[in-house]
């Protein structure tokens, strides 16, 4: 298998509340960003992924977000959409920012 | 105060809890089991399948915080994974526990997820045997809900059997019969799994599962077919008719004249034609059809995807040139549709065998009055 | 305003009814999502960046007092206290849950409100001239005819599941409020030589991937073929519109494709069959339906106390100058309240600001409210006596902000912050504008000027009909901003131009600061617009000013 530098998560939104969730190593669905499990490898992420979207009918829309490993060594979003909504709306401070873990 | 003596061998335990409950009313007997310390570490092993609820609600009224072992084999129906959190939430369960492969032995064992295809016995330990054991280490009894008349195998089971060396597995409804289940759902008025109504009367992991027919041997719809190239759920409703849905319900196929395509229409002489029908795209210039209109007994119009909704559109233009036979919506349309159709132009709607499990004949019956409240209707002939 | 029948009670109840089963059905996974979601969005109900987001219906913007206090309620119940009036003039709120939505929907339909067809591919909610009945420039009422569209519109048998949605705009006045040249169909009460009343058609407009200008279909068309010649309009797009592509889906490309000539002959054509359909039910039903918007019982009273106050109050003053429309009754005022505070979100209003509203709609505007595209609040009728109380109550709820048609009145869709579509931001933009100019104190030497705002192609924030458009797009994984100048929204329709390349989020505020300031320069004097003065000298000198380093000498 190849292997990418960059790592992946797996995110969705939670079908009754609409949250947004990560995949976390444990297969359930956290609401934290921190507890996201990265993929290394893309097939794995990819085949994981159809897994989730297949069976998993508590998430609505699972999609593979690129990653990264901070300083800290903790997993961080890559794209700026990504990180919005790891926190919440940048206007208001109601989202995931206002009920931190 | 506890029933049996804890130092017997516990072969002897078995025996005697056999023989002291044969005749003790199930619920009275959980009751003991349930408040005995020497089962203090005791579990509750469900499926979420389809009788799973008469136990779970047995339980629930004794102890919500029993421990609930949920195998979430990670390929179950959808249909099970809803059921599970409905019921968890309706009986208030306290401590369920989600009981799964991890992903990593996943991922290398059955990388593809079609361990299940090419060995029956090795997906069930992967995704079953083994990660039950592992949730039940600790624990000195469980209870299970199996029953003799599920078939062969389970034709012989006891109230109370030896599980390992140091548990007892219990099953308290091994006596019980199919009309004593629909019975207790009955009276208690439980929710049923999803796909009962569909047929299922055995409910495991989707590519295993299929709707068995007989009553004998319920647990023949689970691993059937295996060995061919398509697992059963497909295979068997692929090959099931097609239901076509009017105000009063499901029907069989009445037309036996088969149907043409527009180019294949045959020419027409001045009287005695056949029966004739005819198969039309959503997107047909209606005007085309206008020499053959008075002609045709019944149309029948595609809808190869239920957003596509110019079929809709098509029957109001047959019926304002002047159609008068049966016409008829094919294809992917849901049971919320079914007004609009009618509202359309359409008489009846033809599904396939999975939508109509999928959709079973209630939810289109709930649309059957498609003529209250129809504003278009209410604008053009006043109100 | 219109007052729901028996008939409209049931279906709003039986529809909110039919929903809470498909959601059950969905929860119990009988439903899959793909089939819920066309479901979902006929009520409304979107799944967004961060939650779900319920769209409700504010048909033609038109709302009393009572209904707002329910959407205020609703905003503090099931939402986090406030809600988002958009630039369809409906309101959104951003936080519901799924399971609460039916109930949502049911406390909707009792005060006779509801979220159908605020969404999906579908006839969606009729807008209109949100001074509807009470400028003084009006000609005709535009919501009799917009709540007839709507009732046929409503379940719409056939047009439910069209190639793409489908908008109507209704205006009765020469000074078009309602952007109908926008739409997918505009309609413009109009009357022929001898005095009938009846319509300009004008079909195919629109913004999105590919904006257009609306042509007209029909010069005048009598008022009693409305219905008819819109379900031809609709019959024809609905077979033959593109369903292959989504950016080619709307009626603009269809009449592109096609030709307006085609179009007109294939809609004419099908007109023919469909007019025997409706025998006058649907004239009667529009006769009862005016009688209902009767103008309310003016009062006579001494409008004196309203100049005193303008000599004594500055800021009651300025507020006059920008947030008034003249009304039909020369006693009375239009009043615009903005949603627009320096800095805050555009179209934002707390559910306290929501009561506050209700109440002043209460007492001095004969119990009306309105939501304009322009993302502010209208109270239509309030007694000039009366506009002194009026300023002070909204001064209370922090709603006086006096900048109604200036700089910082800009439009923006919610952008990235909360729209799964979005490619950028775009209330932060917005927010940054508004101040920017506030503390530069420069919006009314400014005067009036209309940025739009939009965080992707789709359009939401109506950037090409800015005199100034902001177009939010992302650009190797960053945000980009692209200007476009001179569109035009109103009867003098145009589409904004792009000037060039984009600019990142730190050079956008500096760069619409070097256009305005280009603009001061070089405009005839105060009262040229910047519109006018973009007409009279076009793009040149305002391209010189964004890019500077640029030599634009020969563009010159």
């Amino acid at each position: 298998m190849t292997q990418i530098s960059e790592p992946q998560t797996i995110t969705a939104n939670d079908l009754l509340t609409g949250e947004v969730v990560y995949l976390t190593k444990h297969g359930v669905w956290a609401h934290q960003h921190s507890d996201a499990v990265t993929f290394d490898h893309p097939d794995r992420a990819a085949l994981c992924l159809e897994q989730v979207s297949s069976r998993d009918i508590a998430v609505v829309g699972p999609y593979l977000a690129r990653a990264k490993i901070d300083h800290h060594q903790a997993v961080k979003p890559v794209h700026f959409r990504d990180a919005i909504r790891a926190t919440g709306p940048s206007n208001r401070f109601i989202g995931k920012q206002a009920s931190p873990a | 105060m506890s029933f049996e003596n804890p130092r017997l061998p516990l072969s002897a335990q078995i025996t005697a809890l056999n023989k002291r409950f044969q005749n003790t009313d199930t619920s009275e007997m959980l009751r003991h089991i349930m408040a005995d310390p020497h089962f203090e570490r005791l579990a509750l092993v469900s499926s979420f399948g389809a009788d799973s609820v008469v136990l779970l609600d047995m339980v629930a009224k004794i102890d919500r915080t029993l421990p609930v072992l949920f195998i979430d084999t990670e390929m179950l129906f959808h249909q099970t994974l809803a059921y599970q959190q409905k019921l968890a939430a309706d009986l208030g369960l306290q401590d369920l526990r989600r009981i799964s492969p991890s992903r990593e032995t996943v991922l290398e064992r059955d990388f593809e997820n079609l361990l299940h295809r090419s060995d029956t016995n090795a997906c069930c330990t992967l995704r079953k045997t083994e990660p039950l054991a592992r949730a039940l280490a600790g624990f000195k009894g469980w209870i299970s809900g199996r029953k003799r008349y599920q078939g062969d195998a389970r034709a012989t089971i006891q109230l109370f059997e030896a599980d390992t060396e140091q548990r007892i597995k219990i099953n308290p409804l091994a006596h019980w019969s199919r009309d004593d289940l629909a019975r207790y759902i009955a009276t208690h008025n439980l929710p049923r799994h999803p796909l009962v109504a569909k047929g299922f009367k055995s409910i495991g992991c989707a590519p295993c599962t299929t709707p068995s027919g007989t009553v004998s041997d319920e647990r023949a719809g689970r691993w059937e077919g295996q060995g061919k190239t398509e697992c059963g759920i497909h295979f068997d409703l692929q090959s099931a008719a097609p239901a076509i849905v009017t105000d009063a319900g499901f029907a069989d196929e009445d037309w036996t004249g088969g149907f043409h395509g527009f180019g294949a229409l045959p020419t027409l002489g001045a009287e005695n034609n056949p029966a004739l029908a005819v198969d039309l795209e959503g997107g047909f210039i209606v005007k085309n059809l206008l020499p053959w209109i008075a002609q045709i007994d019944l149309i029948r119009v595609d809808f190869p995807v239920f957003s596509d909704g110019r079929g809709f559109s098509l029957a109001r233009q047959l019926r304002l040139l002047g159609f008068v036979g049966r016409l008829r919506a094919k294809g992917h349309i849901l049971a919320d549709q079914y007004a609009m159709a009618r509202r359309s132009g359409f008489d009846e709607v033809e599904i396939d065998a999975a939508l109509a499990r999928r959709q079973p004949e209630p939810i289109w019956q709930a649309r059957a009055n498609w003529q209250a409240r129809d504003y278009q209707n209410r604008l053009r002939q006043g109100a | 305003m219109y007052n729901y029948t028996t008939f409209d009670k049931d279906f709003v109840a039986t529809r909110a009814a039919q929903f809470r089963d498909q959601v059950q059905r969905r929860i119990e996974g009988s439903l899959t999502e793909d089939e819920f979601k066309p479901l979902r969005l006929m009520n409304g109900l979107y799944l967004l960046l961060h939650a779900y987001m319920l769209r409700v219906a504010i048909p033609y913007g038109t709302l009393n007092s009572r209904q707002m206090e329910a959407l205020a309620d609703i905003a503090d119940r099931w939402d986090k206290g406030y809600a988002h009036f958009s630039t369809r003039q409906n309101i959104q709120f951003h936080w519901p849950k799924l399971p609460d939505v039916p109930d949502i929907l049911a406390a909707l339909a009792v005060d006779n409100m509801h979220a159908i067809q605020t969404s999906g591919a579908c006839i969606r909610a009729v807008t209109a001239d949100h001074f509807a009945g009470a400028a003084a420039d009006e000609l005709a009422d535009p919501r009799p005819t917009a709540e007839l569209v709507r009732q046929w519109s409503t379940d719409h048998p056939e047009f439910a599941f069209l190639p793409r949605k489908f908008k109507v705009a209704v205006t009765g006045s020469t000074q078009d409020r309602a952007v109908t040249k926008f739409h997918d169909i505009g309609l413009r009460l109009v009357q022929n030589k001898t005095g009938m009343p009846g319509y300009e058609v004008l079909v195919g407009g629109g913004f999105g991937r590919t904006p257009m200008i609306g042509q007209v279909l029909r010069g005048f068309l009598h008022q009693a073929d409305l219905l008819p010649y819109l379900e031809a309009i609709l019959q024809v797009y609905n077979q033959i519109g593109r369903r292959d592509n989504k950016y080619k889906a709307r009626i603009k490309i269809t009449l592109h494709e096609h030709g307006l000539e085609d179009i007109r002959q294939r809609v004419e054509e099908n007109f023919a069959l469909q007019r025997a359909r409706f025998d006058g039910a649907d004239q009667i039903i529009l006769a009862r339906i005016e009688s209902d918007f009767t103008p309310p019982a003016f009062k006579t009273a001494s409008t004196s106390c309203f100049g005193n106050h303008l000599a004594q109050n500055p800021a009651f003053n300025a507020f006059t100058k920008t947030n008034l429309h003249p009304h039909k009754n020369p006693d009375y005022a239009i009043v615009t309240v903005s949603l627009k505070a320096h800095g805050a979100t555009p179209g934002d209003a707390s559910s306290a600001q929501m009561r506050a509203l209700a109440d002043i709609a209460k007492h001095w505007s004969h119990d009306e409210l309105r939501v304009s595209h322009e993302q502010n609040i209208v109270l239509p009728h309030v007694h000039k006596g009366d506009l002194p109380k009026v300023y002070k109550a909204l001064q209370a709820t922090g709603l006086a902000t006096a900048n109604i048609g200036l700089i910082s009145d800009l439009i923006a869709c919610p952008g990235m912050d909360y729209c799964d579509l979005a490619t950028a931001r775009s209330t932060n933009v917005a927010q940054r504008i508004a101040l920017r100019f506030d503390a530069l104190k420069q919006e009314h030497a400014i005067g009036p000027l209309k940025i739009k705002i939009s965080g992707c192609i789709n359009a939401c924030g109506h950037h090409h009909a800015g005199h100034i458009g902001i177009l939010g797009l992302e650009k190797a994984g960053a945000e980009s901003y692209q200007i476009t100048l001179g569109g035009d929204g109103s009867q003098t329709a145009a589409i904004g131009k792009p000037t060039g390349k984009g600019f990142s989020t730190d050079e956008i505020v500096p760069a619409i600061e070097r256009l305005i300031k280009a603009y001061l320069a070089v405009r005839h004097d105060a009262s040229e617009a910047f519109l006018t003065t973009f007409r009279r000298l076009g793009p040149a000198p305002f391209k010189a000013a964004l890019y500077p380093l640029k030599d634009t000498h020969n563009e010159l």
